[in-house]
């Protein structure tokens, strides 16, 4: 016998309810305004100002689309600047994944001491930036740095790094690796999740270590990989701090290391322009969405969660 | 009976002050409390930084202001923004509405008078003690004036020069004093080629580097100008980058790294730190290190010019050489400008200090940090301390009159509205030309649109 749907009444809440849902909205409301004052309003702001000529003195005056005209058309640095950032994610971020993957996996061994290990290599992501990236203008000094000394101690050329053009990209890539341990700290929390039955029974099916790894470990910790994916992407289009301690604010040697966040300091700060440079926060913003959607997109091909069905 | 202490009038009297009080402090003034009450006024001043021993020096001066201004207190003079960059700081606080009364400033302050953040000074100035228009060089006080506006005051004004190891020079036999010191380019060129020594692909020493940073955004106005050039007409409010004798500058330095240091600007950048100072790698300047004979440098430089691990004992300072367009040397200057921030609550008070600054602070200033003092009202016989340690007096008074004269030779520098744009764009042009990457015409020309667009930019919305 066919049972009638019964069409849902509208229940009212109890008064009990009602206060507990106030309550709750009360406790939450400090961080409610903290979002609305420093983060909701400050991007509506951005956006409005990317329409404005404005040198933050004065009020902003509306000019439709001409910050974008003028980035796109007549900006010879917008370009230069798209170009470095770009060379730089592409790079960075794939190679600090594998970076701080093969750290996890090391650290993830069961050798003695290795709480130590672990502690040693996570150091350095504590460090400022800036320092860090002193201490490798030092190391890096064509002439008289280690790195080029023991170069050229064992017959191989020594590089120009961060005076010459081709090589000051490479160099600010080899430094961001020097913040691996953060990454690599999320890395070994991933693989202490996988389950160590899986593990045992790939190897009792005369799977190799390589083959673990590929079919079993890696597939299970893409989760954590998508995450430390995503957070490179955008942290790698924000170099800010290493850049502009090794080229200054034109990006030297040559605007080779004129990244999109130096160029939105020169901008905002140097030349008054607020307006502009809120404009290519717009612009930098976007890009990252963007990315950011096609890295989720794609995700559904080669994330894999515990337990997760998936069609043949 | 009861003696009545305090009548109904006093009472009426208390609670009104107290009910204003309470206004003014909802209001923030609590500074004008104060004075409501007693006359007296805290300025808040700035640096953007500076030495511990340069910013404790302005308490010092201020304690000699405050016994012939005993109502004006100049609160402790904050050194720097610590890790915030100085500018984005004090932009804020202008735009916040809560600025320093006064502030030194390193940088233009036509750009920031154009903008409306910082305070027209003229009428203040003429009825100052120090600071009428009268005791300034000309030169010095143009770099912060827009449209026949003054925007700041130039309380220093270290001129450049060229600076040469004499030791260096005694030892190859080149005359030593600064009369036959090289009078043009040609000269100079000639002369750097026998310092200059190259071992494979590294330069172990060098005479002079034409267009060398980081001196160079500022120097590229003396290079033009000893070229007969231009860079900025101020009076037309129009850039001049591209002109005929800027396009032959840069190709006449072309040529000489092309003839004397390979044409290789890269081998040169990596082969040493060719300064006069310490880089951001902790390199030694090739300068102090007896490696470079030859470089462009502000009077400022007498205080650094031995410093620590110094290789020679004997230096001396020379005129600018003409260049083959040119017709008389000149020179340029960096100063240290002050200004009143656009909001600043006690402005008047601000001025004050600043004036006192300009005519007499500054010799306190002057003993501890060889900035050259411009202002007239100032004793032109003063001399750096370092300099009489170092060299004698009598050489130190030589050397202090040879910079009071670059001052008066100076070309107007610093008075752009785009000051720090025009910077990048020009330095951009150098570099690209230097290490090949593009022709000095096509360069420069690239530099004078970018830089005028932005400049019409900028006059439209002032």
């Amino acid at each position: 016998m066919a049972v009638m749907a019964q069409p849902m009444k509208r229940r009212r809440w109890s008064v009990m309810r009602r206060r507990e849902a106030i309550a709750g909205y009360l406790f939450i409301l400090p961080w409610l305004i903290g979002l609305i004052v420093f983060t909701a309003y400050p991007i509506l702001a951005t956006v409005y100002f990317s329409f404005t000529d404005y040198n933050i003195i004065q009020p902003p005056h509306w000019v439709g689309l001409s910050n974008y005209t003028t980035m796109f058309t007549a900006d010879t640095d917008f370009w230069n600047g798209v170009g470095n950032s770009l060379y730089y994610a592409l790079i960075s971020v794939p190679l600090g994944l594998a970076f701080s993957l093969g750290l996890a996996l090391v650290l993830n061994l069961r050798a003695r001491g290795v709480g130590v290990y672990r502690a040693l290599f996570y150091l350095p992501a504590l460090a400022p930036s800036i320092v860090a990236t002193v201490v490798f203008l030092m190391l890096l000094d064509p002439q008289n740095g280690l790195v080029n000394v023991l170069l050229r101690a064992v017959g191989l050329p020594a590089p120009g790094w961060f005076e010459d053009p081709s090589w000051s990209k490479p160099a600010l890539i080899i430094l961001s690796l020097w913040g691996a341990g953060t990454a690599a700290l999320i890395f070994l929390a991933g693989l202490q999740e996988i389950p160590q039955a899986l593990i045992e029974a790939a190897t009792i099916d005369g799977a190799g270590a390589w083959s673990r790894f590929w079919n079993v470990t890696l597939p299970l910790l893409s989760p954590v990989v998508l995450f430390n994916l995503v957070m490179g992407v955008i942290w790698s289009f924000q170099v800010f701090d290493q850049a502009i301690t090794v080229g200054g604010t034109t990006g030297d040697p040559l605007g080779s290391t004129l990244m999109f966040m130096v160029m939105i300091y020169n901008n905002a700060f140097r030349y008054f322009s607020m307006g502009y440079a809120s404009a290519l926060s717009v612009v930098l913003v976007l890009a990252i969405l963007v990315v950011t959607a096609v890295i989720f997109r794609t995700s559904r091909l080669w994330v894999f969660y515990e337990g997760q069905q998936r069609d043949a | 009976m009861f003696q009545q202490p305090i009548s109904r009038g006093r009472v009426f009297q208390l609670g009104g002050a107290l009910a204003a009080a309470g206004a003014l402090a909802a209001a923030g003034h609590t500074d004008a409390i104060a004075s409501m009450l007693s006359d007296e006024v805290t300025v808040t001043f700035w640096t953007p930084g500076g030495s511990a021993r340069y910013c404790q020096n302005f308490s010092n001066i201020a304690r000699d202001f405050h016994k012939l201004h005993p109502n004006i207190t100049i609160g402790k003079t904050t050194c720097g923004t610590g890790q915030q960059d100085f500018l984005t700081v004090l932009l804020a606080k202008i735009a916040a509405g809560n600025p320093p009364d006064a502030t030194i400033y390193w940088d233009s302050p036509v750009t920031l008078g154009v903008r409306g953040a910082v305070m027209q000074l003229d009428p203040m100035m003429a009825v100052s003690q120090y600071s009428q228009a009268k005791y300034w060089p000309p030169s010095a006080l143009a770099s912060c004036q827009f449209r026949g506006k003054t925007w700041g005051l130039p309380l220093t004004g270290s001129p450049y020069a060229i600076w040469f190891n004499q030791d260096l020079f005694a030892k190859k036999g080149i005359p030593t004093s600064r009369e036959k010191f090289p009078k043009t380019w040609d000269e100079l060129r000639k002369l750097s080629k026998e310092f200059t020594y190259w071992k494979g692909d590294t330069l172990v020493s060098a005479g002079f580097l034409p267009m060398n940073p980081p001196e160079l955004p500022a120097t590229i106005f003396v290079w033009s100008a000893l070229n007969g050039g231009t860079i900025y007409d101020a009076d037309h409010q129009k850039y001049t980058i591209d002109s005929d004798q800027n396009v032959a500058m840069m190709q006449y330095m072309l040529d000489w790294l092309n003839e004397e240091y390979k044409g290789n600007r890269t081998a040169v950048d990596t082969s040493a730190n060719w300064t006069g100072y310490a880089d951001a790698k902790g390199r030694a300047p090739a300068f102090q290190a007896g490696k470079l004979a030859m470089l462009e440098q502000g009077f400022w430089f007498v205080g650094d010019v031995l410093s620590a691990g110094v290789t020679f004992k004997h230096y001396e300072v020379a005129q600018y050489p003409v260049g083959p367009g040119g017709k008389k040397t000149v020179s340029g200057f960096w100063p240290n400008w002050a200004v009143i921030p656009q909001g600043s609550q006690h402005p008047q008070e601000g001025f004050k200090w600043l004036d006192y600054l300009a005519g007499v602070g500054v010799e306190k200033w002057f003993a501890v940090t060889p900035d050259l003092p411009t202002n007239r009202n100032v004793p032109a016989s003063l001399v750096p301390a370092v300099a009489v340690q170092q060299r004698g007096q009598a050489y130190a008074a030589n050397l202090t009159r040879f910079f009071h004269h670059q001052l008066d030779i100076s070309i107007p520098m610093w008075n752009s509205p785009i000051q720090g744009f025009a910077f990048d764009q020009i330095n951009k042009a150098v570099n690209n030309i230097m290490h090949k990457v593009a022709k000095p015409k096509d360069a420069l020309a690239a530099a004078q649109r970018a830089s005028q667009n932005e400049l019409q930019r900028v006059l439209h919305s002032a």
